[in-house]
């Protein structure tokens, strides 16, 4: 059989022209769906539309769920846009769908890249859509100088949790010992402010030793590697291990495990996904940061959304409420259980109309 | 008294040209045992048992990558669907066996399962590449994105924790101080050698990276031999991936990220020529190690993370320089 396939391909070359239609109609037939989508959208409900890096991750994946249940919850049409890391390409979704839309939606984007925002925004303000930016902008790009259209952006400041989880490393461990480090990319924003956090508890547990940082770039493979090595190096003199996101913290949970320590040595993470919360669970890990991307990808719809039907006035909000910080979750064994209750096994209870809630304080840029 | 052509045969240099061959194979092996020396003389631990079990363990994903990619590039093509097959078999693998996201419990019989996927990506590259005429290349660099778009249609990019004791015990549970996972790659180094040096697969495959047109001219059928070759290498990928699931407990869709790179550097550092005929899955066995022992041996030696991925880049330039044949070779494109 398989080599009747294969004796057939050998012999009977595909024409050219035969492959070039079939090609044809698959791109005919691509592009049924989005001509019907076109006519289906008249003036009403504004269209919600999330944009981000991919879905192949947990926290984009989540934030898409999150941005599903909001649409669903304002009875809108729902679209997501992927950038997959490319930045001309999120730009032109966007003007592509404000063109389809005439305008008539509402966008909330995790911009590839922070010079992307400023086109968006301007496009955006053209279009009459709403905006609301999360985590990558300039620094001298502000919502308030597009009102009303660019209603907000929100971002986390990673030395705060960066802190807190070296801190319930530290307090996991008894106060004293040595401790290695995983850092990510070593130019991301996000690495940079985590590890500074982590430098800030070290500098007031003096009884704490920083014995290795490597970079991991956010990879639970290199962190894997990266533990291994630490194994032979230092061996029983490392009490914990102290990671900038839960990927790397679980790739280093099951390297102790392949030596038969894991839950004898502290790991903590930051993100808050879900294996890293059952891992907390389970006592393998000491502790994580939620950010909750089911907050993000819904929250910043429901904030733009509620802008653009006219519940408030964004030109009207104080700066705390324009550029602001999120709030994260810390998870550790104490309340871990909880979490897991309200929002993993059950499908998170947000109050969308609750938009300033987690708002912390007005964005510093130095 | 002897005629022109008796002379012109007696001058021919054959035993000169095989010792130098020889010294370049062995390069890579000097390379490894000098890593070696060095990173024990900084640090002693380098040598303990454990260490070694450690390298070992990294070392088994890349071998058995390596492996599969060997067979390719000995035909003086490239695979570039690595990482794309390791991620489709791994999130594949998590979703059949007892896992934390649904009810299925396959348990062993998922590894035959995946196996086949694998085979069929792999069978599809060569299929494709022999027949539509698309370069290597461009053909497995679509089917890398082809694998990875279906794995994150499956998982729609969550994570599923594997449970299943069989799987994880690769990783986890040990048959005289080492993994089950390192016996399992080296039963593949095993069948590989066997394979290359054994069968007549094995001798067309360094035909084919010899000289494809004679190959053909001596009635070997290239197109079968590749799209043969082509699967075996998807179904060593496959392998990868049940690998790789196991030790990080894990299948997600960025489960792959890297391989890649690791794969073909370990290919070509061992001394497998990119431009077919030389090599094989030994050599690929020693490539995988000065990896292993460099990116263990950096850390011990406390050397800066910025430093350590160029350290690797220029690892690749000197060991292709160690190994080429510069007389042999005039043009170099």
């Amino acid at each position: 059989m398989v080599k009747k396939i294969i004796a057939s391909g050998v012999t009977r070359p595909i024409m050219r022209r035969s492959f070039l239609k079939a090609a044809a109609a698959f791109g005919f037939a691509g592009a049924f769906p989005a001509i019907l989508i076109r006519s289906a959208n008249a003036a009403g409900t504004p269209t919600v539309v999330n944009s981000i890096r991919s879905l192949s991750n947990p926290y984009h994946a989540t934030w898409n769920k999150g941005g599903a249940a909001f649409a669903k919850a304002v009875g809108a049409e729902y679209v997501t846009l992927v950038t997959e890391g490319n930045s001309e390409k999120g730009i032109a979704d966007i003007k592509a769908i404000l063109a389809k839309t005439g305008g008539n939606c509402v966008i909330n984007i995790d911009p590839n890249d922070s010079p992307d925002a400023r086109p968006i925004v301007e496009a955006c303000k053209a279009a009459g859509a709403y905006v609301v930016t999360q985590w990558n902008k300039p620094a001298d790009l502000h919502p308030w100088d597009f009102n009303p259209n660019y209603v907000a952006h929100i971002s986390f400041s990673g030395v705060p949790y960066g802190k807190a989880m070296a801190a319930a490393l530290i307090k996991s461990m008894g106060g004293k010992g040595g401790i290695v480090a995983l850092g990510g990319i070593e130019s991301n924003v996000p690495a940079i402010e985590r590890k500074a956090g982590l430098m800030q508890a070290l500098k007031e547990n003096p009884d704490v030793q920083l014995l290795d940082m490597q970079v991991a770039n956010w990879s639970g493979k290199e962190a894997l590697e990266k533990t291994n090595a630490w194994l032979t190096q230092f061996g029983e003199k490392i009490g914990g291990i102290w990671a900038a996101n839960d990927d790397m913290a679980l790739g280093a949970v099951e390297a102790l495990r392949a030596d038969g320590r894991a839950g004898k040595v502290s790991v903590t993470g930051i993100d808050g996904i879900q294996l890293a919360v059952e891992a907390v669970l389970k006592g393998e890990m000491a502790g994580t940061v939620a950010w909750d991307p089911y907050w993000q990808g819904g929250m910043g719809l429901a904030i733009a959304f509620a802008a653009k039907t006219g519940k408030f006035d964004p030109s009207k909000e104080p700066k705390e409420h324009r550029e602001f910080y999120g709030t994260g979750v810390t998870i550790t064994s104490e309340n871990a259980q909880t979490f897991y209750d309200a929002n993993i096994k059950a499908e998170p209870k947000l109050d969308w109309n609750d938009i300033w809630g987690r708002a912390s304080g007005q964005i510093q840029y130095n | 008294m002897t005629t022109p052509i008796e002379q012109i045969t007696k001058r021919q240099p054959q035993p000169k040209r095989i010792r130098r061959w020889r010294v370049a194979t062995w390069a890579p092996l000097m390379v490894l045992v000098l890593l070696c020396i060095i990173v024990t003389f900084i640090n002693p631990n380098f040598l303990s048992f454990g260490n070694l079990v450690r390298i070992t363990q990294s070392a088994m994903i890349p071998l058995v990558l390596g492996i599969g990619a060997t067979f390719i590039v000995l035909m003086g093509s490239i695979d570039l669907s690595v990482e794309g097959v390791v991620t489709l078999s791994a999130v594949i693998l998590s979703m059949l066996v007892l896992n934390g996201a649904n009810s299925n419990n396959l348990g062993v019989l998922a590894v035959p399962i995946v196996l086949f996927i694998g085979s069929a990506v792999g069978f599809i590259n060569g299929l494709v590449h022999v027949r539509l005429k698309v370069p290597s290349f461009m053909t497995t660099l679509g089917t890398w994105f082809i694998a990875l778009g279906a794995a994150n249609a499956l998982l729609g990019g969550m994570s599923t924790r594997i449970n299943d004791p069989f799987i994880r015990g690769l990783a986890v549970v040990r048959f005289m101080g080492f993994p089950w996972g390192v016996w399992l790659a080296l039963f593949c180094l095993l069948l590989a050698l066997i394979i290359q040096n054994y069968t007549r697969l094995g001798r067309y495959i360094y035909a084919l990276g010899g000289g494809e047109d004679l190959a053909a001219l001596s009635g070997i059928s290239t197109f079968t031999v590749r799209i043969a070759t082509f699967t075996l290498a998807g179904a060593f990928y496959a392998v990868g991936g049940i690998l790789a699931a196991a030790q990080l407990g894990l299948g997600n869709a960025q489960i792959g990220t890297g391989w890649l790179f690791t794969t073909i550097t370990a290919v070509v550092v061992g001394g497998t020529s990119l431009a077919g005929g030389q090599g094989g899955v030994l050599q690929t066995l020693v490539g995988v190690l000065i990896v292993g022992v460099l990116s263990n041996g950096m850390v011990l030696m406390g050397v800066p993370s910025s430093v350590q991925i160029g350290v690797q880049g220029l690892m690749i330039i000197a060991a292709v320089a160690l190994s080429i044949d510069r007389k042999l070779n005039r043009i170099v494109k």
